[in-house]
């Protein structure tokens, strides 16, 4: 109870049934429990309904509504951010596919033991630190607009280009300490087996490290994930046609702040499924835990 | 510092009250058609002075940093840092043609100049819905149907043609027509009707690039990440005179549309009345364009057509 943080739901811990506050919170009895679902029905109902009357009887709410909620708007909006949704896609796939190798191989370097390697655990350290420090909006920025102002023949201009290079070069930081946190999650025991089995150290990182670290950290690396994808949206910044930028555009010629609705809209739609994701994974891992428990 | 301020504002005030006597003839000596008959803008000022931002004080809104020959001028007041050499003016000192213009129709709706204060209002944010911290912004905003359903524009202070900026030497910058320019990648800022231009009239074959700020628009063009940008024509003239634009030239500008620059109020905000007084009676006495020859002379360029 003591690290349950205020507002969380309890834990359905199942109480001693004499014990009067688990009958109350979690039904005890048949009719209890009916009870508390009535209960949570009203509460629910009467919170949303003061909520919604408090809001749409503030002062400002019809031009609130007029300027952030208007119908027409938002269906003139949709189908151009639409479009420029899939810049959004294609950032992220291609962004997240490269994250996810070089967050590995930054996140293996770091771990390398012994004095020889110091260097290199260095480097990977100043990087991770530096990359998770600086706000992504102004790592897009100066490369965007600054790397193609060195003149260099050979390094591409397309801001597309330094956008998926800016979001790989943050968010291989943030992923290779996921990676780093379910490394060193695997007990040492294990490559000390994994050695005394005969294994290289390169085979036992492989074989039996990653494969157990990886699949703990699924869920908090697939989060990452979702960071990335909203931060696709900052590449507006350096020109690109988003569907931010398409409803920042939409927004300016009308005076109307509706089209952000229709963006974050797609937004919505592409991190919830992912979300929900998540949720099965931790759920099927903590299912399987359990069962390997048992055995 | 503020209380001092107030102190000052008041008093000259005051003188500005005793003042204000002199001036009505003046006006009425060049009739204009003001809503009200006779009215003079500083009569309307004085009907409606509870709804003015702050009491006895003209608040005025631009963007932060000024940029010539809109704004001119040296002087550290305010958040503005008049730096000639890098284009950029203090609206206080009351040099550009904005800045001139603003005390202009202070002058005529009774203030006097210690009376006019500036306030920061960044170039998207004059629209922003809800009430406004300033009595008028004026920031070289274009009057179009769909902004004026989230703001009240004065009348115009300025007719605007758009122009193209190009970098000196590459083949962008030979062409005559709008034709001659829709295979080039263009850029342009938020939220201008320069990127109205370019959807409707030029129609590229790739799409242009959208930048937040007018800095980028150029940055973009010196890395060669853009053939062009379109802006007004005036502010074209700066970029290449002061070498923001480091290689480029004023390709030429567009066939003017009717667009004109107006000033922002909240919406519905009955002042608009007085400065549309304010602004016809500038027009008919020759003050706008005497100061628009004084800021905004040499902009004319081939037409592109």
């Amino acid at each position: 109870m003591s690290s349950t943080p205020p507002g969380a739901p309890l834990p359905p811990e199942p109480l001693p049934t004499g014990d009067r506050r688990s009958r109350i919170l979690w039904g005890g009895t048949h009719v209890e429990g009916r009870r508390a679902v009535l209960i949570a029905l009203a509460s629910t109902v009467v919170f949303f309904t003061v909520l919604i009357v408090v809001v749409v009887n503030s002062p400002g709410w019809d031009e609130f509504s007029a300027k952030f909620l208007d119908g027409e708007q938002f269906l003139e909006s949709l189908p151009g951010i639409r479009r420029a949704f899939l810049v959004n896609i294609q950032l992220f796939l291609i962004a997240e596919t490269i994250v996810l190798v070089l967050a590995l191989i930054v996140a293996v370097l770091r771990s390398l033991p012994g004095p020889v390697f110091f260097p290199i655990r260095i480097l990977t350290a100043a990087y991770t630190d530096l990359f998770r420090g600086i706000p992504t909006v102004l790592v897009i920025y100066t490369l965007g607009l600054g790397a193609p102002a060195l003149q260099i023949q050979g390094i591409p201009k397309s801001p597309f280009f330094w956008a998926v290079v800016s979001l790989v070069l943050v968010y291989t930081a943030y992923v290779a300490e996921v990676y780093r946190a379910g490394i060193e999650s695997v007990h040492e025991s294990q490559v000390a087996a994994a050695r005394s089995l005969g294994l290289s150290r390169w085979q036992s990182t492989r074989y039996v490290v990653l494969p157990q670290a990886i699949r703990r950290i699924v869920p908090p690396l697939l989060n990452d994930f979702l960071g990335l994808q909203k931060d696709t949206a900052l590449v507006a910044l350096i020109g690109v046609i988003e569907a931010f930028r398409q409803a920042q555009i939409d927004s300016s010629a009308t005076f109307n702040y509706t089209p952000f609705l229709a963006c974050a809209l797609y937004f919505v739609l592409i991190t919830i499924p992912l979300a929900r994701l998540i949720d099965w994974l931790v759920a099927r891992d903590r299912r399987r835990r359990q069962a390997g428990a048992a055995a | 510092m503020r209380k001092w301020f107030l102190i000052v504002a008041t008093l000259t005030t005051l003188a500005a009250a005793c003042g204000d006597d002199a001036t009505p003839p003046a006006d009425d000596g060049t009739p204009t058609e003001s809503p009200a008959e006779g009215q003079t803008a500083a009569t309307c000022a004085e009907e409606h002075a509870a709804d003015f931002f702050q009491p006895d004080t003209l608040t005025v809104g631009t963007d932060v940093p000024a940029f010539q020959p809109w704004v001119a001028g040296t002087g550290e007041r305010g958040p503005w840092e008049g730096v000639p050499d890098e284009g950029t003016g203090n609206p206080y000192s009351g040099e550009g043609y904005e800045s001139a213009v603003a005390y202009a129709i202070a002058e005529q709706l009774g203030f006097s100049e210690d009376q006019v204060e500036w306030v920061a209002v960044p170039f998207n944010n004059a629209y922003a819905p809800g009430p406004k911290d300033f009595d008028f912004d004026i920031n070289q905003v274009s009057v179009t149907p769909e902004r004026e359903q989230g703001a009240t524009f004065s009348d115009g202070y300025f007719d605007v043609s758009q122009a193209l900026v190009a970098n000196e030497g590459t083949p962008i910058a030979d062409a005559t027509s709008v034709a001659d320019l829709q295979r080039y990648r263009l850029g342009v800022q938020i939220g201008t009707t320069s990127l109205d231009l370019v959807n409707e009239v030029i129609q590229p074959e790739q799409q242009p690039r959208v930048f937040d700020r007018s800095v980028d628009v150029i940055q973009a063009l010196n890395n060669g990440q853009i053939d062009g940008y379109v802006v007004d024509a005036p502010t074209a003239y700066v970029n290449v005179l002061i070498g923001q634009a480091e290689n480029g030239v004023v390709v030429g500008q567009f066939p003017e549309q009717g667009e004109h620059f107006g000033l922002v109020f909240e919406l519905d905000n009955p002042l608009v009345e007085c400065v549309n007084v304010a602004i016809a009676a500038l027009e008919d006495d020759g003050t706008l364009q005497s100061l628009e020859d004084e800021w905004l002379a040499d902009l004319t360029y081939p037409v592109l057509e």
